[in-house]
C-alpha cells in the first residue's frame, strides 16, 4: 500500500509541474469544426477536404471529424466542439430528427452552425442549410435515362436506404418524369441501401427474373456501379444504367462507356460556400443569405464528363 | 481510486508483502493499477497539449460521455466475472430507446379505443428497463438451460434486439421525445439533460450504479458467488452455489444497465433512432478488460471497469480535441486495448512468480 501512495504522490507532483508550465497562448486562431458522416467515402471526403482547405485559407484553425451516421457519436463531437470553444461548425448531419438537439445545444453555446448536404427538421437554429437540389437532379437524370431508352422498354430501379430522406426525394423525382412516359415500364424496384455489393446481388437477381430489362436507374452512383458490374458479369450488352452523385467511380464508368449518365452533386461548391458564409457571419454577424439554400445538380454524360473533377466542375 | 480486493487478489497481496525485491513489487503495483496509471498519463498529456482540456466545462462533458461506456461496463463486469460475455448490450440500448420513443410519441393503442393511451414517464422508463431485462433473461436462459456458448447466445440476441428495434418503427426515427402537457408525459428529457449541483444526471446515475454494483460484487453473498462461478465453476457447483441462477442474474444486470444507457441517449438526443448503440458492446468490453477484469472470469472489479471506461472516454475526447485524424484514433485505441490485455498476461505471470518465490 505504501508504494501506491508514493506513486500517487509522484504523479500528482508531475501533474502540478506540467500544469504550472502550461501557458495559454494569446491570439489563437478561431476554430472551425467540420463534422461529416465518414472520411473513407469519396463524397464526404471531398466535402470535408474542400471545407477544411477554404477555412485554412481564410485563417481559421480547422478540425475534421466524422460521426459514422451515429447520432450519439455526433452528439459527443458537438460537445467536444463546445468545450473547445469552436467559433463555427460545418455539419453534414446524422439524421434530420436526431440531430436537432445537438445543433440547438451548439447554437445556444454561441457556436454558429452551418449544415451542408443534409437538412434537419427544424428552422431558425442553424445559420444556414445548404443542400443539393435532389429533386431537380433526379428529374434531370431520369429525363436523360428516358431519352437514352427512346422512351420505351422495361426498366428496374435501385432505391437507397428507405429511412433516408434523400432516397425518397430521388425516387419521387425519377417517377415524376418516368411515369409520365407511357412507354417506360417499371418491372422491379428494390432497395440496395446505397451499397455497391447489395446492388450487385439485387441486380443479378432482377436480371435473372426479368430478361427483358433495357435499363436500370439507381438512387446513387455506388449502387449504379454495382449494377454495372452485375450486368457485365451476366454478359449482357445494351443495358442502359444511370446513377446519382457524380462520384469518381461513376465518372470513370461513363468514360469507359459502362454508365450512361449521372448527376453531379456540387458537394465541393456547397462545402466552400458554407465556410465562406461562416466567415462572413463571424465577421459581420450575418451570412447575407436565407437559411435554406438549394444548389442545382449538373447532368454528366459522355459528352461533358471531362469537365468534371471530384464532386465539382473543374472551372469552379 | 482503489482497485477493490477480491479473494484471489487478497491472497496475492499476502504474497506481495512477504515477497522479494522492491522493484518487482513496485512493478506489480503499477501493473495492477494500470487503468488508473494510464488515465493519469492521458489526462496530463491532453492537459498540456490543449488549452481547453482541463476546464470545468470540458470535464463535465467528458464525465457525461464516460457515463455511457461506464454504465455498460459496470453491468458487463458481472457477466465477464462469471466467465461469460455479453455482445447484446449495444442492441439492447437501441431497443430500449425505441420502446421509450414508441410509448412517448405513439402511445399504446388497444382495439376498441378511440385515442391512444399515453403512459407517464415513470411507466415508460420502467417498461423500457423491463424489455432490457427480458433480453438479459433470454441470454441467461440460452447460456444456462441450453448450454449455448455466451459469445454465440449474445451474438444471436444482438441481431434479434437490433431487428426488433428496427421493426418498431420500420427503420424510422421517433422525433421530439419531449412529450406533451396534454398527454401528461413530459419530462423524459430530464433523464439525459438535467443537472444536479451542475453535474449532469447521467453522471450521477453512473456514480450510483458504480457504488451499488461495487457493494454487490464485494460485500454480498451474490458477489462472492459471481467470483466463485468465474474462478472455478465446478468447484462452485460442488460447494452448493446455484451457478445457473448466478449467471442468469448477471446477464439481467448487464442488459438492464444497457437499457438505462439507451434511455439516457434517447433523452440526450431528444429522439430515438433504431441504430443507436451499434458497436457499444466493444467499448464496454474494452473498458472491462482495461480495468483488469480477466475474460476468463473470476478476477476483476467494478471500479476497475469504471477506470477503464474513463480511459476509453478520455482517449476518445482528447484525441478529437487534439485534432488527430480519425484513422489514427482507431489505431491508437486498438494499441491501448491490446497493450492492456498483454499487460494482463504479464501481471498473471508476475504474480505466479511472486507467489512461488514466497
Amino acid at each position: 500500500m505504501r508504494f501506491r501512495g508514493i506513486i500517487a504522490l509522484a504523479l500528482c507532483g508531475f501533474c502540478g509541474l506540467l500544469a504550472g508550465c502550461h501557458t495559454n497562448r494569446a491570439n489563437q486562431k478561431k476554430l472551425i469544426e467540420i463534422i461529416v458522416p465518414s472520411q473513407d467515402n469519396p463524397f464526404f471526403r471531398a466535402e470535408a477536404d474542400a471545407a477544411a482547405e477554404r477555412a485554412r485559407q481564410l485563417g481559421y484553425a480547422v478540425r475534421v471529424d466524422s460521426h459514422g451516421d451515429d447520432a450519439y457519436e455526433q452528439d459527443n463531437l458537438i460537445d467536444v466542439a463546445i468545450a473547445s470553444n469552436a467559433a463555427a461548425i460545418i455539419l453534414d448531419n446524422a439524421g434530420a430528427d436526431a440531430s436537432i438537439s445537438a445543433v440547438r445545444r451548439a447554437t445556444r453555446a454561441g457556436i454558429a452552425c452551418f449544415l451542408i448536404d443534409r437538412e434537419i427538421g427544424a428552422s431558425n437554429i442553424a445559420k444556414a442549410q445548404i443542400l443539393a437540389d435532389n429533386d431537380q437532379g433526379a428529374r434531370l437524370v431520369a429525363a436523360e435515362f428516358a431519352r437514352a431508352l427512346d422512351g420505351r422498354g422495361d426498366y428496374a430501379e435501385l432505391l437507397g436506404k428507405e429511412s433516408d430522406t434523400n432516397a425518397q426525394v430521388r425516387t419521387k423525382g425519377f417517377h415524376a418524369i418516368l411515369d409520365a412516359d407511357k412507354g417506360m415500364n417499371l418491372v422491379s424496384a428494390q432497395s440496395a441501401n446505397w451499397s455497391q455489393s447489395e446492388a450487385f446481388q439485387k441486380t443479378e437477381t432482377i436480371l435473372e427474373a426479368h430478361a427483358t430489362i433495357r435499363g436500370i436507374i439507381a438512387g446513387n452512383d455506388t449502387m449504379a456501379v454495382g449494377a454495372v458490374a452485375a450486368v457485365k458479369s451476366a454478359g449482357l450488352r445494351g443495358v442502359t444504367i444511370v446513377g446519382f452523385d457524380g462520384s469518381p467511380d461513376a465518372l470513370a464508368a461513363i468514360k469507359a462507356g459502362d454508365l450512361e449518365a449521372t448527376v453531379l452533386q456540387p458537394a465541393v461548391t456547397i462545402a466552400r460556400l458554407a465556410v465562406q458564409e461562416a466567415d462572413q457571419f463571424l465577421r459581420t454577424g450575418t451570412t447575407g443569405h436565407a437559411e435554406r439554400q438549394i444548389i442545382p445538380c449538373e447532368l454528366v454524360t459522355a459528352q461533358n464528363v471531362d469537365e468534371f473533377g471530384v464532386f465539382e466542375k473543374k472551372s469552379d | 481510486m482503489k482497485i477493490e480486493s477480491d479473494p484471489t487478489i487478497a491472497t496475492d497481496m499476502a504474497a506481495d508483502r512477504a515477497g522479494p525485491g522492491f522493484a518487482a513489487k513496485m512493478f506489480d503495483v503499477i501493473l495492477r493499477m494500470r487503468a488508473v496509471v494510464a488515465l493519469v498519463l492521458l489526462v496530463v498529456l491532453f492537459s498540456v497539449s490543449t488549452s481547453t482540456f482541463l476546464t470545468a466545462n470540458n470535464l463535465t462533458i467528458l464525465a457525461k460521455h464516460v457515463a455511457i461506456t461506464a454504465i455498460l461496463a459496470i453491468g458487463m463486469t458481472f457477466v465477464v466475472l462469471t466467465g461469460g460475455i455479453d455482445l447484446s448490450v449495444g442492441s439492447v440500448a437501441g431497443l430500449a430507446g425505441m420502446v421509450a420513443g414508441a410509448l412517448l410519441t405513439r402511445g399504446l393503442v388497444f382495439s376498441g379505443m378511440q385515442h391512444p393511451l399515453y403512459p407517464g414517464i415513470l411507466t415508460v422508463v420502467f417498461v423500457s428497463l423491463v424489455v432490457g431485462a427480458l433480453v438479459g433473461l433470454l441470454n441467461g436462459l440460452l447460456v444456462v438451460r441450453f448450454a449455448v456458448a455466451p459469445f454465440i447466445a449474445t451474438l444471436g440476441t444482438l441481431y434479434i434486439a437490433r431487428g426488433a428495434a428496427l421493426l418498431i418503427s420500420h427503420g424510422a426515427t421517433f422525433p421530439s421525445l419531449g412529450g406533451e402537457a396534454a398527454r401528461h408525459n413530459t419530462g423524459f428529457l430530464l433523464l439525459g439533460q438535467a443537472t444536479l449541483f451542475s453535474v449532469p444526471l447521467p453522471v450521477w446515475i453512473m456514480i450510483a450504479l458504480a457504488i451499488v454494483a461495487s457493494v454487490l460484487a464485494s460485500k454480498t453473498p451474490f458477489g462472492r458467488h459471481v467470483y466463485a462461478v468465474g474462478g472455478n465453476e465446478r468447484a462452485a457447483l460442488l460447494s452448493g452455489i446455484r451457478v445457473g441462477r448466478v449467471k442468469l442474474i448477471s446477464y439481467v444486470i448487464s442488459t438492464v444497465c444497457a437499457a438505462t444507457v439507451g434511455l439516457i441517449i434517447a433523452s440526450q438526443l431528444e429522439a430515438a433512432h433504431p441504430a443507436t448503440g451499434e458497436s457499444f458492446e466493444l467499448n464496454a468490453i474494452a473498458a472491462v478488460v482495461l480495468g483488469g477484469t480477466s475474460l476468463m472470469g473470476g478476477r476483476g472489479s467494478v471500479l476497475g471497469s469504471l477506470a477503464g471506461a474513463f480511459v476509453i472516454g478520455v482517449l476518445a475526447d482528447g484525441m478529437v480535441m487534439l485534432g488527430i485524424s480519425e484513422f489514427w484514433q482507431m489505431v491508437i485505441k486498438g494499441v491501448v486495448i491490446v497493450l492492456a490485455v498483454a499487460v494482463d498476461q504479464l501481471q498473471t505471470k508476475l504474480q505466479l512468480r511472486l507467489a512461488r518465490s514466497h
